[in-house]
């Protein structure tokens, strides 16, 4: 019996890309495992289980995330956590998380593989991505940390910002719709269509 | 293409980020008591649906942020949103007095239970209606 | 160098935009010309000396340039060649650049001899109406003759041919503050809005910004306008709060203040569109406030014949002069009712054009710009009008002008006397560009003073500045622009320290009332030879309003569809007031009586280009593929779309049709094993307390009573009582399930269940998290398929007893952590076998190489449908389309009896959901075995000569079953469970197919096969 074969969605099409020709650097984040947690907020226990498991507060305010060492949660809704840390350690978390929650309504779930994450770095991400997102990226309100669930080129998509100055952004998309949105963002992260908004122009003449 | 603003995560987004429910506080007849449901309840509950001009009370999905259901007070005439409220509250009590028609009819009971606990009950009620 | 006498010398002052130092060489309807850096294409033809630009859209009348920008109603012209050909451009909006090659439009064969222009010698028979009167009869003539004639002579430009070779995009912007409009007052609003902090977008549809500053006369702190308007450009595009844009039309202001914005980034520069530059760019923008500051439009004169090349705006012929330096032609005449035009003509006499005379309806001319024409020695003519105009054979060029007394309400021209000239400069006052106030239901107000139409009221967040607004002095615009940007940008930036702007100091001559003029009375008798255009773009005059009036269209909503007037790509930027004018003099009705028609988006029309964006190509949809699609690629299956997903067909060897594969696929699972990818299966994960219990709401039988690690097949219905999904749900411990839905269910159904448990069953504690992403599915199905899995090797026991029909087990297989589900959808012996997704293409390469030995091979989605209609089972959507009961397909024993609730029962009680007539599912043999019967073929009670005949039901799966080596068909038809037996008519195209109704289980009615 031979090593299980691993295969991340964009190991194809990434390879396949003529990086030179974009604004900024698009790459896959394919070492990632990710949990779909669900549970009650107004259930004390459950927030405190799932404390004592990831060792940080799930983050309660909308469109925020929290990191703690090599794992982060993002908020996905009032009662929903994406929590991320190495795709490595993914089956020992889970275990726990699912350990602590026994007897507490929730719902822990493995869905690693059923998200591709296109991390964009670079200034000028957030206006390649608006080609695709009717979201004000630009916003004040949209800092390192932020998260934010969108259409993007029509498909369900959210964006997680890493750091800013130059932005770092993950761009999580289903993992059938991979390959869609990378060929969006080759097409619209090109060179020569990039814009930068509310920066200098040339002036017109008058 | 409206503009709308969910009241469960606060996210302000485009009408294709949200999920048109059709119009508001239609109770299921089956899940008070499923024996006795005459034709007409139930001809009600599946097909008679209002559509004033005006004052209209309606259901939205926060499709692209929080995906929870909610209920929105919309004027058809300027599409202006009145007031946004959770899936289990009631109108403001202000709207629910300016509500004419049918839905006029529909808060009547609400407004006589409002006024009955509060003058003016400024924060929403919170009752399933 | 051509040009001469049009092309003014340098010595003249003209010309600010062109570079003379730099020529540029040109096509026009093949001709070769030269122009100037900074042309635009009307301007460098008119320099060439060329008057005639167009045909007009009904009469094919020769037709010139009439504006300066994007009001030009006449001369469209098409730009490039083959697949980047693009029709209907105004030339006044194209920029000019080496090599460029631009055509006239609607004429055939040529511009200068055109054979449609015989529609003008029958115009008289070509009335407002005219094709709703004439083309009636016979009706059959309209397909074939009338409609292909009349869309070969009328239209505009030709589409290109070939597949448009240049990219497009779109972007979503938010900003504080959109101002619309880069002149004077929107650079005062961009500046004022922009001094708080606000994020602002100013945008202009030119290519230049400042507007009309370079022709409007007068000073802004004692110096030209321009100088001002300059300043401030500059200092918007560095600020880095403010996005300057040139080149780009605010198209279309829609609710909440959405607008359209087309950027043409490339349009002007091959070179930038060969760099790979998106050719058009359509802005859609958020603004939390809006400043309409597009200026105003003149108005041109309804006077005899007054569409003749050489007929031209006052501002247009003005422009022509400062911009470029092109004369409009060599002796002119000004044809005004008001102060404005003056400036015309004295801005023409500065750069040496000559002006006969000026011709102004107002008896009374003393305003201070009639003074100083007066000074400069041109011949006013008060009190007088247009009353002709003479042209060459063909109307191409004007050779003079009839000019005659004129009061207002006069009727005939009873004198005239004839002025020699080759243009006319024309101006009947300026009307607000209020089409984007518009489009959004801004209301009007008519204004006494500049007899036009002014903005009012609207409900949303936009204000409106300066000309637009009916203010008409620089100092007006700049003190309103200032005022409007502060007030928008502080309703948004609560916070903001508004900066106060001061007004700056100018001065410009005082205009004094102008005097309408809706018709100018003509010489001889009304309507002989004589057209009074109001809309040139679509050919629409006085008389044809008036017609429409004596027919009764006397809305002006109806007046606008008979005759056309304002409709279409123009959207009566000149023709609107005056139209009404007419309507009102028609009436007897004033015009704020009368009422405007409905301006519509675009404000000029927009690419196809931009409207597509990245949605092109491969982008064109989204496509879902699943982990192992490169497989099915590299194998080159034939694909068919499921929903947005692309699943493998068939997979056909060299030298065969689809077919022979699908029939192979087929006998591969009922004889030996096949491999299936079936990753596309909804799955959901349900789990909470309540989980069974909403389980047994949503399904119509039951699920509580499902054991751990045990499955069943459930059905879903609506509250109507129809299908909507189905699928085998399993138990994963007390509190929580695996729901299998429908490929195109996945998404519905989640959505479904979270629906019912947010707003109606909210004591529910149940959570819903859809996994179908996760998971790459595959069905290993047919006798050998146990085989296979037990090769593989893992901590599964695949035996019988081991994993029984409708089980499930997690574990080890081949090395992959797997959910292994034993459900059949061939009644063969089947496992669904699945693994997280990125781990699906080793999987799937795994179980093809484990089961080389036993012959197995992919089968696609046709031969897994034939394999599940020879069981008799059913497919959502082929055998239900929404209007079909679990009765209706005989799955009564899936309804529960006892449950006293779930999601239509209550429908299902209805007598008319019960009724013995209704259509049920029955098998079909067709009489002759080898007859495959279409897809949705009716049965027919009885069959006639012609329909109608009677339809009892049809025909909803249908294929060549190579197990029974014959056609099998299943149907809905009206009370089919009790004609078992009888023969049915399917009439088709030439023949009637009989078919015999049997059961709908073709093949293994005991089930015996999955059971192994």
């Amino acid at each position: 019996m031979s090593e299980p074969q691993f295969e991340s969605p964009l190991s194809g099409p990434a390879s396949r890309t003529d990086r030179a020709k974009l604004a900024v650097d698009i790459s896959e984040v394919s070492d990632r495992g990710m949990i779909d947690l669900r549970g009650e907020l107004s259930d004390r226990k459950f927030a405190a289980a799932a404390k004592k498991v990831l060792g940080i507060d799930l983050p309660v305010k909308p469109r925020t995330s929290t990191t703690h060492g090599d794992l982060s949660i993002l908020w996905l809704s009032v009662d929903q956590w994406l929590v991320c840390c190495p795709r490595a350690k993914i089956q020992d978390v889970l275990g726990e998380l699912r350990e602590a929650l026994t007897d507490i309504h929730s719902l822990a779930v493995d869905l690693s593989d059923a998200r591709a994450i296109i991390r964009l770095q670079g200034n000028g991400a957030r206006e390649i991505l608006m080609k695709g997102a009717p979201v004000n990226l630009l916003s004040t309100e949209i800092v390192a940390g932020t998260v934010r669930r969108l259409r993007y080129g029509e498909i369900a998509a959210m964006v997680h910002i890493v750091d800013e100055r130059p932005d770092t952004i993950d761009l999580y998309i289903f993992r059938s719709y991979a390959e869609f949105a990378w060929d969006w963002l080759v097409e619209t992260g090109r060179r020569a269509a990039a814009i930068r908004l509310f920066g200098q122009q040339d002036p017109p003449v008058v | 293409m409206l503009l709308i603003r969910c009241p469960v995560c606060g996210v302000k987004g485009e009408e294709g980020d949200f999920h048109a429910g059709g119009q508001a506080h239609v109770r299921r007849p089956a899940t008070s008591d499923p024996v006795n449901i005459t034709d007409e309840q139930h001809r009600d509950y599946l097909f008679l649906r209002h559509n004033p001009k005006g004052l209209h009370f309606e259901r939205w999905r926060c499709d692209r942020g929080c995906g929870k259901w909610f209920h929105a007070a919309r004027d058809t005439v300027t599409l202006d949103f009145k007031a946004y409220y959770k899936i289990d509250e009631l109108p403001p009590v202000e709207l629910m007095r300016q509500a004419t028609g049918y839905w006029a009819e529909h808060f009547a009971p609400h407004l006589k239970a409002t006024k009955a606990k509060k003058p003016v009950a400024k924060r929403n009620a919170r009752v399933r209606s | 160098m051509t040009g001469k006498p049009y092309r003014l010398p340098e010595s003249a002052g003209a010309g600010r935009l062109t570079d003379r130092a730099k020529p540029v060489s040109f096509t026009f309807d093949g001709k070769k010309m030269t122009g100037f850096a900074g042309d635009s294409l009307a301007s460098a033809v008119m320099a060439n000396g060329q008057r005639l630009l167009g045909r007009s859209f009904k009469y094919h009348r020769p037709r010139g340039l009439v504006g300066l920008g994007s009001e030009e109603p006449n001369a469209l012209v098409g730009v490039g060649e083959g697949a980047r050909h693009e029709p209907n451009l105004r030339a006044t909006q194209v920029e000019l650049y080496d090599g460029m090659v631009a055509v006239s439009q609607n004429r055939w064969p040529s511009l200068g001899f055109d054979v449609g222009a015989f529609n003008n010698r029958l115009s008289r028979l070509f009335p407002s109406g005219f094709y709703y009167k004439t083309f009636m009869w016979p009706r059959s003539f309209w397909k074939t003759i009338y409609e292909p004639t009349i869309r070969h002579a009328a239209g505009l430009g030709k589409a290109p041919t070939g597949r448009d070779p240049d990219t497009y995009e779109q972007l979503h912007v938010h900003c504080e503050v959109l101002v619309i409009g880069g002149g004077v007052t929107g650079l005062a609003a961009a500046e004022a809005a922009a001094s708080t902090g606000a994020r602002v977008i100013i945008a202009d549809e030119n290519p230049r910004f400042g507007g009309l500053a370079d022709i409007a006369g007068g000073k802004i702190d004692g110096r030209p306008q321009t100088d001002w308007a300059a300043l401030r450009v500059q200092q918007l595009a560095k600020a880095d709060n403010v996005h300057v844009l040139a080149r780009t039309t605010v198209a279309g202001h829609f609710h909440h203040n959405y607008l359209l914005l087309f950027e043409r980034l490339a349009d002007h520069d091959p070179q930038l569109i060969a760099d790979g530059v998106p050719r058009h760019r359509l802005w859609k923008v958020r603004a939390n406030q809006v400043v309409v500051a597009a200026g105003a439009i003149e108005r041109p004169i309804a006077f005899a014949n007054n569409d003749r090349p050489g007929v031209l705006l006052a501002s247009a012929a003005r422009g022509l002069v400062e911009r470029y330096g092109v004369a409009p032609g060599l002796m002119g005449v000004l044809f005004t009712n008001n102060d404005d035009a003056y400036r015309t003509a004295l801005r023409l006499k500065e750069a040496g054009v000559g002006i006969a005379c000026i011709v102004d309806v107002r008896q009374q001319v003393d305003g201070a710009l009639a003074e100083a024409a007066r000074a400069a020695g041109f011949e006013v003519m008060s009190g007088h009008a247009i009353a002709g105009i003479e042209t060459d054979i063909g109307g191409k060029a004007i050779s003079a002008v009839k000019v005659a007394p004129y009061s207002s309400g006069q009727g005939r021209v009873i004198n005239e006397e004839k002025i020699e000239c080759d243009f006319v400069a024309m101006s009947g006052g300026w009307n607000p560009a209020v089409h984007l106030w518009c489009h959004n239901g801004g209301k009007l107000k008519f204004d006494d003073s500049l007899q036009t139409f002014v903005p009012a009221r609207h409900s949303d967040a936009i204000s409106i500045a300066g000309a637009a607004n009916g203010r008409m002095s620089v100092g007006e615009c700049i003190a309103e622009g200032y005022a409007a940007g502060e007030a928008a940008a502080k309703a948004v930036m609560s916070k903001a320290k508004a900066v106060r702007m001061k007004p700056p100091s100018t001065e410009q001559e005082a205009e004094k009332r102008l005097e309408p003029i809706w018709f100018a009375p003509a010489t001889g008798k009304y309507n002989e030879g004589n057209k009074h255009f109001i809309d040139f773009q679509n050919d629409v005059t006085a008389a044809d309003l008036e017609l429409a009036q004596r027919e009764g269209y006397e809305s002006v909503e109806h007046t606008k569809r008979y005759t056309t007037l304002g409709m279409a790509t123009d959207q009566g930027k000149t023709s609107n007031v005056n139209g009404l004018g007419v309507v009102s003099q028609a009436t007897g009705r004033v015009i704020p009586e009368i009422g405007t028609t409905t301006f519509r988006p675009p404000y000029t029309p927009i690419s196809m280009g931009s409207i597509a964006g990245t949605s092109v190509g491969k982008l064109f949809l989204p496509v879902r593929k699943t982990p192992v699609f490169s497989w099915h690629e590299a194998e080159q299956a034939n694909f068919e779309p499921v929903g947005e997903w692309r699943r493998p067909y068939c997979y056909p060897k060299m030298n065969e049709d689809r077919q022979a594969a699908v029939n192979r696929e087929i006998m591969v699972v009922r004889e030996g094993v096949g491999l299936l990818d079936a990753s596309t299966l909804g799955k959901i994960e349900i789990k909470g307390p309540d989980a069974a219990a909403l389980l047994d709401r949503v399904y119509t039988n039951t699920f509580s009573t499902l054991k751990i690690g045990k499955g069943r097949y459930g059905l879903m219905m609506n509250e109507m009582g129809f299908l909507m999904d189905d699928g085998v749900t399993v138990r994963l411990a007390d509190d929580h399930f695996l729901m299998h839905t429908t490929s195109g269910g996945a998404d519905r159904i989640a959505a479904w269940l979270e629906e019912w448990l947010q707003t109606e069953w909210m004591e529910l504690r149940v959570f819903v998290t859809p996994v179908t992403e996760q998971w790459a599915q595959f069905a290993v199905a047919g006798p050998k398929a146990r085989e296979v899995l037990q090769a593989l090797g893992g901590d599964i026991d695949f035996s019988a007893d081991g994993l029984s029909f409708m089980s499930m087990a997690e574990g080890r297989v081949g090395g992959y952590p797997v959910r292994v589900f034993r459900i059949s959808f061939s009644g063969e012996l089947s496992y669904e076998i699945a693994a997280p997704a990125n781990f699906g293409r080793g999987l799937w390469d795994s179980l093809l190489k484990a089961g080389e030995p036993f012959g197995i091979k992919a089968y696609g989605t046709e031969a897994l449908h034939v394999l599940r209609a020879e069981k008799g089972f059913i497919v959502i959507g082929d055998e239900t389309d929404g209007t079909v009961t679990p009765l209706d397909v005989g799955l009564d024993w899936a309804v529960s009896k006892k449950k006293t609730d779930y999601i239509g029962k209550r429908s299902l009680e209805q007598s008319y959901l019960k009724a013995p007539n209704r259509k049920q599912l029955v098998g079909l043999y067709t009489e002759d075995p080898n007859e495959v019967l279409p897809d949705g073929a009716y049965a027919v009670e009885k069959v006639t000569d012609k329909p109608p005949m009677k339809m009892i039901g049809q025909v909803t799966s249908t294929y060549w079953s190579p197990t029974l080596k014959r056609s099998i068909a299943m149907a809905l038809i009206e009370d089919g469970r009790n004609r078992m037996g009888e023969m049915l008519l399917f009439p088709l195209a030439g023949k009637v197919v009989k078919a015999q109704i049997v059961d709908p289980v073709f093949y293994d009615k005991q089930g015996a096969r999955q059971n192994v």
